[in-house]
């Protein structure tokens, strides 16, 4: 039987014999003018943006994105992206590797597994941890964490599986690619682990009961129920993260050593887009330095927003998959 | 709902009331527009110590504060060209592009410090290390790696360097100590001049960039084995390490007020753009003792603007001998600017009005 929907159904013709109500148009006219400024926000930045960088492209058009230099020396200028796209590109992966299962475990914990009473507090303290500013994050990165990573994980990484060209030899000053991706899995756990928590929340008791009643364990409930059911939002999740992730800039700068070079080992030095962009923005010495900073950040906004257009399109196609439509159920 | 609509029509004429009263009485106590009671600076960390012993003392004389925020001079620069403060300080003269680029500035020395290389080697105390510039120079290239190897020996006899390897620490930021030396390094070592240059920012070989002197600070304190450059008043608050470096008469000298002093005296005669250089003072009876990366520290000001007036007082109160005083002590160690420069830096000032 089809529901009445009053709001969305589509013979409905607002003002057709009505009187018109101002609160209406207000609020048509109010919200219409936000959603058309949020876009035109998108559009002004992007615009912007490309064109601070139109000195840059203009010399180096897109052989700027696989160009390993950097040197701002007057005398000696040359520009390229090379190096700082790689450090995004590992930076980023590895911190989400990191975290999504860390993420995942402690989203299921807080939904299937804790007693009540640590829920509340658990979650509480888990999103505090996204309250502590990049700024401090860093610093406690270069002073605490890089040391610790520097003295201890890193030679057992090295000695353990150094046959592996990710796990050179360890950092001279605990600044180093590693330390970046701790830190970075730090900061995109909040986020991720709680959408998570709100996913596997939504998952409809019939269907976790059902299963248990047939005599599955709590572990094959999970797997065979909660994971399929919210596989698309765990995907958008973790897209997010990884938008957070290689957006981040002032920890970064703090804890990744810099260098224009690419190096597979973790424990090298590196710098990414976001870091190089902090670093140097303030005290660029040229034009064509500031012009090819911009360049940077025109890559990254690329970045992110193929990022979000993969997150929609898997969330989308997901849905599509389980036949779940905008205002109602399969 | 004739309830509603009263206590909303009752609401909305004392929200009005309210607002209309806030109105009239800001209007009323509104101050004249633009009164010169603030100045703006940012740049350079190197004279960030001075402008803090400054700024206090200037608004006690005449009430005019001093807003100052260190970002390096490669900032300072930046932001005085883009007109988004009053005045810049950078160690760094402009280079031809940037001064093109900031037309209307003039560059005026009003301090004299250096930049010292500090080291963390275990074992070591303070001023034990002995280094010359193109051992430094080959460090930073990356050519030396370890401590224990036969060129620093050698400048060391007798010294336990252990056998440990070599982090460079250098400032990622734009930085006016990065130019004294760069400059210095370019002067010992044709290899750095060409290969790497001289400037606020530049392509190190090797070595961890720290942002501002405290981020270079915390890699030198929290490494061992590694060294870096620090401004000298920045060492001696933080009781860092610092070297023993060989100048061109071939004594090893400390950063000391009297050594910066005897290495500024290299200026004769002070070019109309204030453009100067101490870094490497020959050898010669006259620089024996002299430290050989002294820099000076200028302040870049527009030659007309809202402040020039107000800028031009500040400045000159800055070049007394009064307030050179303020910050020739043994704590912050900026030595007395010679005589020559100083002339010409008043002479500068003059255009500011």
């Amino acid at each position: 039987m089809a529901s009445i929907d009053a709001t969305n159904d589509a013979t409905r013709r607002p003002f057709e014999g009505r009187r018109v109500h101002l609160g209406d148009v207000l609020l048509k006219g109010v919200a219409g003018a936000a959603a058309a400024g949020g876009v035109a926000l998108v559009g002004l930045i992007a615009w912007k943006v490309i064109d601070g960088a139109r000195p840059s492209i203009a010399k180096y058009g897109i052989a700027f994105v696989w160009h390993i230099a950097w040197n701002p020396v007057p005398g000696h200028e040359i520009y390229g992206a090379a190096s700082f796209l790689f450090g995004t590109a590992i930076t980023s992966f590895f911190a989400l590797l990191l975290a999504a299962p860390l993420a995942m475990g402690i989203a299921l914990f807080l939904t299937e597994l804790a007693p009540r009473g640590l829920q509340a507090l658990v979650t509480a303290l888990v999103e505090m941890l996204a309250a502590v500013p990049s700024v401090v994050i860093g610093l406690w990165g270069i002073l605490v964490l890089g040391p610790q990573l520097r003295i201890h994980i890193e030679p057992w990484l090295h000695s353990a599986l150094g046959f592996i060209p990710l796990f050179g030899p360890p950092s001279a000053a605990g600044a180093s690619i590693f330390t970046a991706v701790i830190v970075l899995a730090i900061m995109i756990l909040p986020i991720v682990s709680s959408i998570s928590r709100e996913l596997f929340l939504g998952v409809p008791h019939e269907l976790k009961e059902g299963a248990l009643a047939l005599g599955t364990t709590r572990w094959e409930m999970i797997r065979g129920v909660v994971f399929p059911y919210a596989r698309g939002g765990i995907a958008a999740a973790l897209i997010l993260g990884l938008g957070r992730a290689m957006g981040e800039a002032i920890a970064v700068t703090q804890v990744i050593g810099g260098g224009v070079f690419i190096h597979w080992s973790l424990f090298s030095q590196g710098d990414t887009l976001a870091s190089k962009i902090a670093a140097e923005y303030q005290g660029a010495t040229s034009n064509l330095d500031v012009a090819s900073l911009i360049y940077l950040g025109v890559i990254l906004l690329a970045l992110s927003l193929v990022a979000n257009i993969a997150a929609q399109y898997i969330v989308r196609s997901v849905a599509r998959k389980h036949g779940v439509t905008r205002g109602g159920h399969a | 709902m004739p309830k509603l609509g009263t206590s909303i029509r009752i609401t909305s004429a004392l929200a009005a009331v309210a607002l209309l009263a806030i109105v009239v009485v800001g209007a009323a106590n509104a101050k004249p527009a633009r009164q010169a009671t603030t100045l703006n600076g940012a740049g350079s960390t190197l004279i960030a110590p001075a402008i803090a012993v400054w700024g206090p003392a200037y608004a006690k004389a005449t009430g005019v504060e001093i807003n100052y925020s260190g970002i390096g001079s490669g900032g300072g620069i930046a932001a005085i060209t883009a007109k988004t403060v009053d005045f810049g300080a950078s160690d760094a003269p402009l280079n031809p592009s940037q001064a093109a680029a900031c037309s209307d500035c003039v560059q005026i020395p009003w301090a004299l410090s250096a930049t010292v290389p500090t080291y963390n080697i275990p074992g070591l105390h303070s001023a034990q290390l002995r280094l010359d510039g193109p051992t430094l120079a080959d460090i930073f290239l990356g050519k030396i790696t370890n401590w224990s190897d036969p060129a620093i020996k050698k400048l060391n006899p007798g010294v336990p360097l252990p056998n440990l390897a070599i982090t460079p620490a250098h400032r990622s930021d734009g930085s006016g100590d990065t130019y004294a030396f760069t400059d210095y390094l370019s002067h010992i070592s044709s290899t750095w001049a060409s290969q790497v240059g001289n400037a606020t920012s530049v392509n190190w070989p090797v070595g961890v960039g720290g942002k501002g002197n405290p981020g270079v600070a915390a890699i030198i304190a929290s490494t061992p084995g590694s060294i870096g450059y620090i401004s000298v008043a920045y060492v001696k608050q933080n009781h860092l390490d610092w070297t023993r470096m060989k100048n061109a008469s071939g004594n090893y000298t400390l950063a000391t007020a009297p050594a910066i002093e005897s290495a500024a005296q290299l200026v004769k005669t002070v070019p109309a753009d204030n453009k100067m250089s101490i870094v490497d003072p020959p050898a010669s009876p006259k620089y024996r003792n002299a430290w050989p990366l002294s820099t000076f520290t200028y302040v870049i000001v527009h030659k007309s603007s809202a402040q020039a007036d107000a800028l031009r007082k500040f400045i000159f109160w800055a070049l007394t001998p009064k307030a050179q005083k303020l910050i020739n002590n043994s704590f912050l160690v900026f030595a007395p600017i010679p005589k020559v420069v100083l002339v010409a830096a008043e002479k500068t000032l003059t255009q500011v009005h």
